[in-house]
Parts: C-alpha cells; sequence; structure tokens
C-alpha cells in the first residue's frame, strides 16, 4: 500500500545510492522519462538519465551523502534541474517545469546502506505567478518614475509661467514708465540747454557791468558794488555753470537708465537672434548697479562685437537673474566680475561674487524651482530655475561652485550657434563645493 | 508573556562545551566537502534583546544574511551572516565556474548556510540527544525588516563565526531559540549535568 501511495504522490520522489545509481523513482518521474528509459532506469546513474544538470545533481549528491544533513534548491536560482515539461505542455505559458528540490540522507533499513532520496516539486504555477507579479511591478515602478519626472517637469512649467507673466507685467510697467519718464525728460533736457544760454548771458551783462564800472558814478558805483556783495555774486557766477552741467550730466544719466530698461523690457522680437553679449553685459551691469549700489562691478570681455545667436529675451533674463543672486549676496563690501571668455564654439560667462556663498547642502538645490533660502516673501526661488532652463534652451551649461563665507562663481556656457536638430542636453547642472 | 530565566553559570557551561564539539564537527563537515581548512571562534552564548539581535546580525560589513527554521524537540531560527569578500574563492572551491551570477551567489550562500547551520544544529541536537529538522534556508534582509516590532523581548543567542583559512571569508552562525525551547533545553541540560 505504501509503495502505491509513494508512486503516486504528486511530488517526485527519486532514490539513489552512493555511486548515484537510481534505486527507485515514483510514477512523477517516471511519467516524464523519455518511452526508451522508462523500462531499465535501475541501475543507472541519475546524472545519466538526466542530463544537463548533471554537475549541479552530483555536487548535491555528494554533499548529501559527506554531510548527511539534507540539501535545498530553488526555482528562484536554478528553475529547471531535470529537463522537465510544463504539466500543461498545451494551455501553459512556461514551456519547462519550474522544480524546487530537496534531497535528504535516508538508510535502507535491511542492508543499512547510505541512500539518498530526492523530492521534486513541481512549482511551475507558483514560478509563472511570481514572475508576473514582479513583471508587474516592473512596470508600475517605470511608470511610477515616468509620472515623477512629468510631475518635476510640470512643476518647471507652472515656476516658468509663474515667473513669465510676473516678469511681462513687469517688463510692461517698466517700459511704460521709461515711456513717460522719457517725456518730461525730454523737456527738462531742453529747457536746462536754454536755461544755461540764459545764464551765461546773465552772467556776460553782468561781467560787462562791472567791467565798464569806472565809467559810472560814485555814487551809481557804490550801489552796483553792494548789489553785487549782498547777492555773492563771485560765488553765485562760480556755482552757476557747474551746477547745470552737474544737472545735465544727472538727467542723460537718467536717460541712459531709462534707455537700458526699455532695451531689457521691452524684446518686441521672439526667436533666435544674433546678440552682440558685450553691449548686453554692459546694459545689465548698468541696470543692476542702480538698483544694488554696494558691490563693485568689474567687467572684462573678450573683445568688442562678440556674437551669439539665441534667444535676446531668455538670455537677458538668465544673466539678470544670477546677477541679481550675485549682488543680492554681498551685504556690504565686495565685488561682482563679469567675464566673457571666447572658446572655439562657445561663449561663457563667468559671473563671480565675493559675497556670503551658498551652504553644501543646498548647492543640490538652487536649480529647483521654489527653493530658495530667503525669508518668506522676499524670494520666490524661481531665478535660478529660470536661468537653467533658459540655458537648457540654448543647449547651454551651467555649472556652480561656491564656499561659504567666500564667494560663488557661476559659469554659463553656450554655443555661439545653436546646434540643429541635436536633443538637448539633459544632464543635471553641476556643483561643487569651492576648494580653498 | 513570560520572562525567560538566563541560564546558570553550570548550564551556561555544559552549553558551551556542547556547542565546541558541535561546532567542531561542522567545520570538519565543510573542511571535507570543499576540502580546505576551516578555522572557527570560540561560540559565544549571550541573551538579547530584539534591538541587540539587530546590531549582533549588522556588525558585519557588506553582508549576505539567510534565515533557516527549525522544528522539532526545539525550535528556533537560525540566522547567517557571510561576508561579500572571499566568496568567489569559496565559490571555486565549491566547484563553481567562473562568473559567478546573481543566482550563483545566492545558491551559494543558501547551501552553505545549510551546511553549516544543518551540521551546527545536527550536533548540537546530537548532543542534547533532542530531535530537529531544519527547514530550507532563504535569502535575509534584516535592514527591511522591522526588529522593534518583534514579539518577543528576550532571546538566547548562540554564535560562532567560521574563518576559511585561505580566503578572506568569513561567515558568523547566529541560533536563536524560542521561551519555550529555551526551558525545554536548560531541562535537558539540567538532566546531563545530572
Amino acid at each position: 500500500m505504501f509503495e502505491q501511495l509513494v508512486s503516486k504522490l504528486p511530488v517526485g520522489i527519486g532514490i539513489v545510492d552512493e555511486a548515484f545509481n537510481v534505486v527507485y523513482l515514483n510514477d512523477f518521474f517516471l511519467d516524464r522519462l523519455p518511452h526508451e528509459l522508462r523500462k531499465d532506469y535501475k541501475e543507472q546513474p541519475v546524472t545519466e538519465l538526466f542530463k544537463g544538470q548533471g554537475k549541479f545533481l552530483k555536487r548535491r549528491l555528494k554533499s548529501v551523502f559527506v554531510l548527511q544533513h539534507p540539501s535545498f534548491s530553488y526555482w528562484e536560482q536554478r528553475p529547471h534541474i531535470f529537463p522537465f515539461k510544463s504539466s500543461r505542455p498545451i494551455t501553459g505559458e512556461e514551456t519547462q517545469m519550474y522544480q524546487n528540490m530537496e534531497i535528504i540522507p535516508i538508510k535502507d533499513n535491511a542492508s543499512g546502506e547510505k541512500l539518498a532520496c530526492i523530492f521534486l516539486q513541481d512549482v511551475t504555477a507558483q514560478a509563472s505567478y511570481f514572475r508576473a507579479q514582479q513583471k508587474l511591478s516592473q512596470a508600475l515602478k517605470k511608470e511610477h518614475a515616468e509620472q515623477r519626472k512629468l510631475i518635476r517637469k510640470l512643476d518647471t512649467a507652472q515656476s516658468q509661467l509663474i515667473q513669465a507673466e510676473k516678469m511681462a507685467s513687469t517688463g510692461q510697467l517698466a517700459a511704460g514708465i521709461a515711456h513717460e519718464i522719457n517725456n518730461p525728460i525730454g523737456f527738462v533736457t531742453a529747457n536746462l540747454d536754454t536755461l544755461s544760454q540764459y545764464a551765461s548771458h546773465l552772467l556776460a551783462i553782468c561781467d560787462g557791468v562791472e567791467s565798464q564800472i569806472i565809467h559810472f558814478t560814485e555814487e551809481m558805483q557804490e550801489q552796483i558794488q553792494s548789489l553785487f556783495e549782498s547777492n555773492h555774486y563771485a560765488l553765485l557766477k562760480d556755482d552757476i555753470t557747474e551746477l547745470i552741467d552737474e544737472s545735465s550730466e544727472g538727467l542723460s544719466r537718467v536717460r541712459d537708465i531709462v534707455e537700458n530698461l526699455k532695451n531689457f523690457s521691452l524684446e518686441t522680437s521672439d526667436g533666435y537672434q544674433t546678440i552682440e553679449v558685450c553691449s548686453v553685459a554692459k546694459q545689465l551691469i548698468t541696470l543692476i548697479s542702480a538698483q544694488y549700489a554696494k558691490p563693485e562691478y568689474k567687467f572684462e570681455c573678450a573683445r568688442e562685437k562678440l556674437e551669439v545667436i539665441g534667444e535676446p529675451g531668455t538670455l537677458k533674463q538668465a544673466l539678470m537673474n544670477v546677477m541679481v543672486n550675485a549682488a543680492q549676496a554681498i551685504e556690504e563690501k565686495g565685488f561682482i566680475k563679469l567675464s566673457i571668455i571666447e572658446n572655439e564654439n562657445d561663449i561663457a560667462f563667468k559671473i563671480l561674487d565675493s559675497g556670503c556663498g551658498i551652504a553644501e547642502q543646498n548647492l543640490k538645490r538652487i536649480f529647483e524651482p521654489f527653493f530658495t533660502t530667503k525669508p518668506e516673501g522676499q524670494g520666490q526661488g524661481l531665478g535660478l530655475s529660470v536661468a537653467y532652463t533658459a540655458i537648457e534652451k540654448h543647449q547651454g551649461k551651467v555649472s556652480i561652485s561656491s564656499k561659504e563665507g567666500k564667494g560663488t562663481v557661476v559659469q554659463i556656457t553656450i554655443p555661439k550657434i545653436p546646434p540643429q536638430n541635436t536633443p538637448a542636453d539633459n544632464s543635471e547642472p553641476t556643483t561643487e563645493a569651492l576648494s580653498n | 508573556m513570560s520572562i525567560v530565566l538566563p541560564l546558570d553559570e553550570d548550564q551556561r557551561d555544559a552549553l558551551q562545551e556542547l556547542l565546541n564539539i558541535s561546532m567542531g564537527q561542522a567545520a570538519n563537515s565543510l573542511a571535507q566537502l570543499i576540502e580546505t581548512k576551516i578555522d572557527i571562534s570560540i561560540p559565544k552564548i549571550s541573551t538579547v534583546t530584539p534591538n541587540e539581535l539587530y546590531g549582533l546580525l549588522f556588525e558585519t560589513k557588506d553582508a549576505y544574511y539567510t534565515r533557516q527554521s527549525f522544528l522539532g524537540d526545539i525550535h528556533g531560527e537560525v540566522m547567517s551572516v557571510l561576508s561579500q569578500s572571499g566568496l568567489s574563492e569559496v565559490a571555486k572551491l565549491m566547484d563553481y565556474d567562473e562568473p559567478l551570477s546573481k543566482e550563483d551567489i545566492q545558491e551559494i550562500i543558501l547551501e552553505l548556510c545549510n551546511i553549516l547551520a544543518g551540521a551546527c544544529l545536527a550536533g548540537l541536537s546530537d548532543q542534547l540527544e533532542l530531535t530537529t529538522n531544519l527547514n530550507m534556508p532563504t535569502l535575509f534582509q534584516p535592514e527591511k525588516s522591522n526588529f522593534s516590532d518583534l514579539q518577543w523581548q528576550h532571546t538566547l543567542v548562540m554564535e560562532v563565526q567560521f574563518i576559511i583559512a585561505i580566503s578572506s571569508f568569513s561567515m558568523r552562525v547566529v541560533f536563536c531559540l524560542d521561551d519555550e525551547s529555551l526551558i525545554r533545553m536548560k531541562d535537558t541540560l539540567d538532566e546531563l549535568l545530572g
């Protein structure tokens, strides 16, 4: 009865002796053995009967005989020890049987001979389920990663929209104000010119009177002298030209600033065009120095008439944002140096400041939208993210190195002529701590 | 949950001696199989909390972990910590072909643990005249499991280290017993001590 039971068990049971010769196989094994071998499988080495994983099987059997201790094998590491087909040759997805194996040492009660019993379990169903699960989880993971990417893109897009809108409205405002200021400046300048002429006429009259004073009567002379003195004529004569000159110089400075503001805010034409970087940089410094007067500004340019092809609006915006950050990093004394370096195929803008620097833990995040270290309400954390996107759009690169308390160097490199039809460089911006 | 009394000095000495013998046998088994010399450390016996056990497992840096449960007269788990270094030399000794695939490495780890834990347990149960059956080993990632949530407060831990002399490979086998088995083992030890 037991023999029947064992032969019908739904697990493979095989018994081998110390020479690895087969002593017994139950139906599970026999059903799967090629027909020609079914008759005389006994006394054949199990490794001959089931080729393929013979080396492995031998090793495990040896270990069981030597150690007298069970040995295990799993489908995950070694799926197919015995070359058996899946139990569902017609409808199954797997073609080969996945197997778990256990070999246990046993002893023949009668002879005392050492034997090994091989248990073989068909785990094809579990394995195929597990593998399907794994595939599913991988697909899910991939989808998740893609979604995260998308969310990041959305975040960036949203932040840029906010920034663009903000810039557009400030730009319009600036342009409007500039226009409004231009009118009064026009007539004030004209009036001042006339005033300057009138003043010189008046001075000429007074000088004429002074030089002809001896021809007047003594009484008249005294009266004129006292008139001169009571009105501090000597001082007035010295000062008036200087005052008028200073005023017209101031006016021309106001005009320059307004002009720059107009140039910067009124980007009428979108799209790529030739940009003269030196004059852009100079305008930028004029504008920023008007707002941030504390730092000392230095400027270096490889040569005059250095040109790149790009979008003036976004490129200026990017430079502006970096420069403003540099200016804001300087609280008391310090300098900002903007150097433009010309390479064979590209142009590098190097913005160096002696400001407070960026803490190492923040360096990695500075290009993230909405990341800011400024107190709430004083910054939206969009400047550098906008700059980064603009530079990416120009297929350029931006790198930042900084040391707290020493300063920061930002280098923006953009190609002179944008490479056509090449995918944008997706590499992350590089950040590093500034070495001493 | 009952608080398990630690072993008294006599029990501890007896267990230590039994462990020495069984671990020696285990090392011999492995040495025989892979035909190389194996050194073993003196087995350590201690009582630990879950967090202490966690620390104990993580003493070895860059390691592989497995666990294997055993049933029979005493119940418990064997956890093995294998160094990643030197594994390829051991693989060669075990007749594996280079280069090792991920599956090969897993198989080697599981087999090594099975052999050593099996030999140790067999030796120990032999000495104590207890029957035990070791279940199949599985890979274990202690860093992913939460040891603070475990349902016990103290466990008896027997730890031994195997070092394969010709390579940098080393492996620690940590036996943990549940409360009931500990009581059973203490009784057995008392019987042996007479």
